[in-house]
């Protein structure tokens, strides 16, 4: 029944005529079955009990620090005039970042038909939940008065007597993010259905049959249910696809419909879209590897996955490197004397050092990945994927923090300094990000066993044909 | 299914191990006419929906509507919210501006059309369902890992037990089973019960506390779990403060501070005195009157009630206040008011007298204002009853304009000064109006033409006779209360 792939065999390698195969060694729809939910089923390692605490607890640190300053106030950070929006707008923009690799993967590189998905979205997808828990986070309690943050919402007040102003970027963020988050953990809920039902079928726990049996609501793999559940499945990635463009522009929108000098410029959205996907695409590698050797996945995220991902880092490193040319070219083109400071005070003033370590992380160490080598290794990954975040986080920090600090107005002029609550949120929101995740390796299927089954059968279906 | 018969057989199932015997085994049930059929998959299988038969959902119709609903929504709200029930003037835009209204449109349109997408397609499956014949074979747990099932009901016009078994059997279908109702209880278990009714109790709580205060009331001051801005630290007036030397939270002019419209105008317009003729006869008292007006921070020696302008510490400010016009008054008043006096200036002065004099001295400037009439009437210890002003030591001859002026400016007794409330000219204005009262209640009557002298003796019998009348009245209530206080 089985079709063998040898365990060793180089998928990276391209053979023309034939498809590479994506799910390797002498696998069978069960084997994959096994490898997924003993994931979940064993009991957990000793990696995964010591990371959970750890990342409990910063989670707890994080929720302490929130209660502080909801206590004292937004003067706990480091936020002070000109430079209000400080690390929790570079923090939000850098999660919300983050979940866009998911949605790519899991909507752009569904519609574009690239099989290659199937074994790395539903983790992906996950992130992009996750992220966008902990970008959620910044904005909610960055307003303030969080307990006043439903004030964004169009409901009809009986005590303000007014409505949220429709023409402001930053209300167009609250939808857009908000729509995303809920479109996302759709999209990730509905896809995960028929692996619930999976689960509940195997469990012997009567409690756990039943909460994953609740879970998956009934599922029983009819192919009417299946019919419907793809095209609601199609549906929903044709709607993510373009609602995860929209949505870093939207973000970027935060910026560039300003007019203050380096954010003021259409060239926001499209770099901020492809920054997105980088950044995004540079943290699945720095989970995915790792988990693939922890979790024993390393026949269904193969290093042909790796590779590709890898790719995509370059391309969008690129891009993003371009950006960050062009940027300077029309600062320098357009003539206008703010613009013209904003760029050299960005790279020469006393943010310099943000913004080259933004440049070598960024536009540097993705350019390694020319070499195959770098492409294969998972160390070599895993270290250039870590640089990328740096740098990605580094960059919005560049953003947010060069251009307020020197505006118009040099009398006002003033240095960030970030305090200890900056540093604590920070690092918590990665213990906030990381405990869910955790949970979800845990408790949800961290491969789509459904889809890698369809494709393992699209497989068998070409080593048939061949046959003939 | 709903049938109550016991082990009621549904259809009749029967497992393949690989995609192509079920597709084959699909094309032939399809061939042999059944209908009523379904195959259970592990994963979507590519082209069961021909094999089976399966006409294709109308799915994506929902989910059009939805999206439509969703951009018409999302206009709506914002044309509505923004340009007829609250419009907002945003950077010259017009109220309706649909560029800045697309990216909303655009997300609820999305939102809008996934929830279609999303629920339309569990309500098409009839799911959520968690009871299902077919699970009761323990086999069919495998149809989530790597068996397949097709299933044949027995609904199906053509069903047949022996025929649907002979057609799994040549199509190489294993375990051919009937599916039978499940007989396992359908009750949800108790602890479930426990755990949500608790949850519900504890969520109606809050519910039930919000509702406790929003009908009942209360003498406590409300309950703030967030402080807001409700409490400012901002000193209130006559408030103490260790920040500032002298001890006091509110803070004088700054020195050299000149009131707005005060500009270049000249000592006697401000302070109602010939400063010419007062550096005459008295050339350090004019020198401090001048630095009174210049430097407001400096304490000036208080000097009877000419001193100028809320200048030194309150106390001392109200001590010589409420002093009496010393007898020898010497200080050189303007005789005359320095404005021309036309109906304009009396209009206005008549306006500033209602607003701040009336209160107190009546609106007749009798001394029997509202306040005065109050605390009376609550007989207030320390009250010291507002002069009448059609007293004859009150007439011009006797308190020229310029005093009058610096009363109203600097107040005297228990009146207070009105300098930082009412503007110089204002304040000249209401001397002006002061002096036609006077006039209009002790001028004779030979001042009047003749043939209307008649009409306003008349008139004047008449109100005498009301306030006669009035006065009666009082007197009778005051015995009144007086015989209930003696009882």
């Amino acid at each position: 029944m089985s079709l063998a792939i040898p365990n060793g065999l180089d998928n990276t390698v391209e053979q023309p005529g034939q498809r590479a195969p994506l799910v390797l060694g002498d696998t069978t729809y069960h084997d994959i079955t096994e490898t997924v939910c003993q994931v979940a089923e064993r009991r957990p390692s000793t990696g995964w009990v010591i990371g959970f605490l750890i990342s409990f607890a910063l989670l707890q640190w994080l929720t302490i620090c929130i209660l502080y300053l909801f206590y004292v106030g937004v003067g706990v950070w480091g936020n002070r005039s000109p430079i209000f929006w400080g690390w929790p707008i570079v923090n939000f923009v850098f999660w919300v970042g983050i979940g866009h690799a998911g949605t790519l993967i899991s909507a752009i590189l569904f519609l574009f038909r690239q099989e290659w998905r199937t074994s790395i979205n539903r983790a992906a997808e996950a992130m992009t939940i996750f992220a966008v828990v902990c970008a959620g986070t910044f904005p909610g309690i960055h307003v303030g008065r969080a307990w006043l943050a439903y004030w964004l919402a169009p409901y009809p007040s009986l005590n303000l007597w007014m409505w949220p102003q429709f023409r402001s970027p930053l209300l167009w963020d609250v939808f857009a993010v908000s729509t995303y988050g809920t479109v996302s953990l759709l999209f990730w809920y509905m896809g995960m259905v028929p692996d619930l039902a999976t689960f509940r079928d195997r469990s012997k726990n009567k409690w756990r049959r039943m909460a994953y049996g609740i879970l998956s609501l009934g599922w029983s793999g009819s192919s009417r249910h299946w019919m419907r559940y793809e095209k609601a499945y199609a549906l929903l990635a044709a709607f993510a696809a373009p609602l995860v463009l929209s949505v870093h522009t939207i973000v970027s929108f935060d910026f560039a419909v300003s007019q203050v000098p380096g954010w003021h410029t259409t060239i926001f959205p499209p770099y901020f879209v492809a920054g997105a996907i980088f950044s995004g695409f540079a943290m699945v590698l720095t989970l995915m590897v790792p988990a693939r050797s922890m979790l024993g996945l390393e026949k269904l995220i193969t290093i042909r996955h790796l590779d590709n991902m890898c790719k995509i880092i370059l391309a969008t490193g690129s891009i993003v490197g371009l950006a960050y040319g062009t940027e300077f070219f029309i600062a320098w083109y357009g003539q206008v004397q703010e613009e013209k400071f904003a760029f050299t005070n960005r790279a020469f003033g006393p943010y310099w050092w943000a913004y080259w370590t933004m440049v070598t992380c960024n536009v540097i160490s993705p350019q390694l990945f020319w070499i195959k080598k770098f492409r294969t290794t998972p160390w070599i990954i895993v270290v250039i994927s870590i640089f990328v975040n740096i740098g990605m986080w580094f960059e919005r920090f560049v953003i947010v923090v060069t251009s307020l600090s020197r505006d118009y107005l040099p009398s006002a002029w003033a240095y960030f300094t970030p305090t200890w609550v900056d540093w604590s949120m920070l690092i918590g929101s990665f213990g906030l990000f990381f405990t869910l995740f955790l949970l979800f390796c845990r408790l949800m299927p961290v491969i789509n066993m459904a889809e890698t089954k369809a494709t393992l059968a699209k497989q068998y279906h070409m080593a048939h044909a061949d046959d003939h | 299914m709903s049938e109550n018969q016991e082990k009621k057989v549904h259809g009749i199932v029967a497992e393949y191990e690989s995609v192509d015997s079920l597709l084959d085994a699909c094309r032939r049930v399809r061939d042999a006419g059944y209908k009523k059929t379904d195959a259970y998959t592990p994963f979507p299988v590519h082209g069961i929906d021909k094999a089976l038969g399966i006409k294709p959902t109308h799915l994506p119709w929902i989910v059009l509507v939805c999206g439509l609903t969703g951009t018409a929504t999302a206009l709506l709200m914002q044309i509505w919210m923004n340009a007829i029930d609250y419009p907002y003037i945003i950077s010259g835009k017009p109220f309706i501006s649909l560029p800045a209204f697309i990216p909303v449109a655009f997300e609820l349109t999305v939102l809008f059309a996934s929830f279609g997408a999303f629920f339309g397609m569990w309500a098409l499956n009839g799911l959520p369902r968690f009871s299902n014949p077919m699970f009761t074979d323990p086999r069919f747990d495998r149809v989530t890992d790597d068996r397949f099932f097709l299933y044949v009901d027995s609904k199906d016009p053509r069903f047949d037990e022996g025929s649907v078994q002979q057609l799994f059997n040549e199509t190489g279908g294993q375990h051919i089973q009937s599916v039978i109702d499940d007989d396992s209880s359908s009750k949800i278990p108790k602890p479930i019960f426990a755990i949500w009714g608790l949850i519900v109790a504890f969520s109606v709580i809050p519910l039930l506390i919000v509702l406790k205060m929003r009908v009942t009331n209360s003498s406590s001051p409300r309950f703030h779990v967030f402080y807001d801005m409700d409490f400012s630290p901002a000193k209130d007036a006559q408030q103490g403060s260790t920040l500032f030397a002298d001890g006091r939270a509110m803070r004088p002019d700054v020195p050299g501070t000149v009131a707005r419209g005060e500009v270049g105008q000249d000592m006697n317009f401000l302070t109602g005195i010939d400063m010419e003729e007062l550096d005459r006869v008295d050339s350090p008292r004019a020198e401090r009157l001048v630095n009174t007006h210049l430097n407001p921070l400096v304490p000036q020696d208080p000097d009877g009630n000419d001193d100028d302008e809320a200048t030194s510490p309150e106390v001392s400010a109200q001590a010589e206040a409420a002093q009496e016009p010393s007898v020898m008054d010497t200080t050189p008043w303007l005789k005359e008011n320095p404005l021309d006096v036309d109906r304009e200036l009396l209009a206005l002065g008549q306006q500033y007298f209602g607003i701040y004099c009336s209160v107190c001295h009546g609106l007749n400037g009798g001394g029997n204002g509202l306040v005065n009439r109050r605390a009376r009437k609550i007989l207030a210890q320390s009250w010291i009853p507002p002069s009448s002003l059609h007293q004859e030591s009150l007439y011009e001859d006797k308190y020229p304009d310029g005093k009058l002026f610096n009363t109203i400016s600097n107040g005297i007794r228990k009146m207070p000064g009105y300098a930082s409330q009412i503007k110089a000219r204002d304040r000249w204005a209401i001397v002006a109006y002061v002096r036609a009262l006077q006039m209009s209640q002790n001028a004779s009557i030979d001042l009047v033409p003749q043939d209307r002298r008649e009409e306003i003796l008349e008139r004047q019998r008449e109100v005498e006779q009301k306030l006669e009348e009035q006065a009666e009245a009082e007197r009778k209530a005051e015995e009144e209360r007086a015989k209930r206080a003696g009882k």
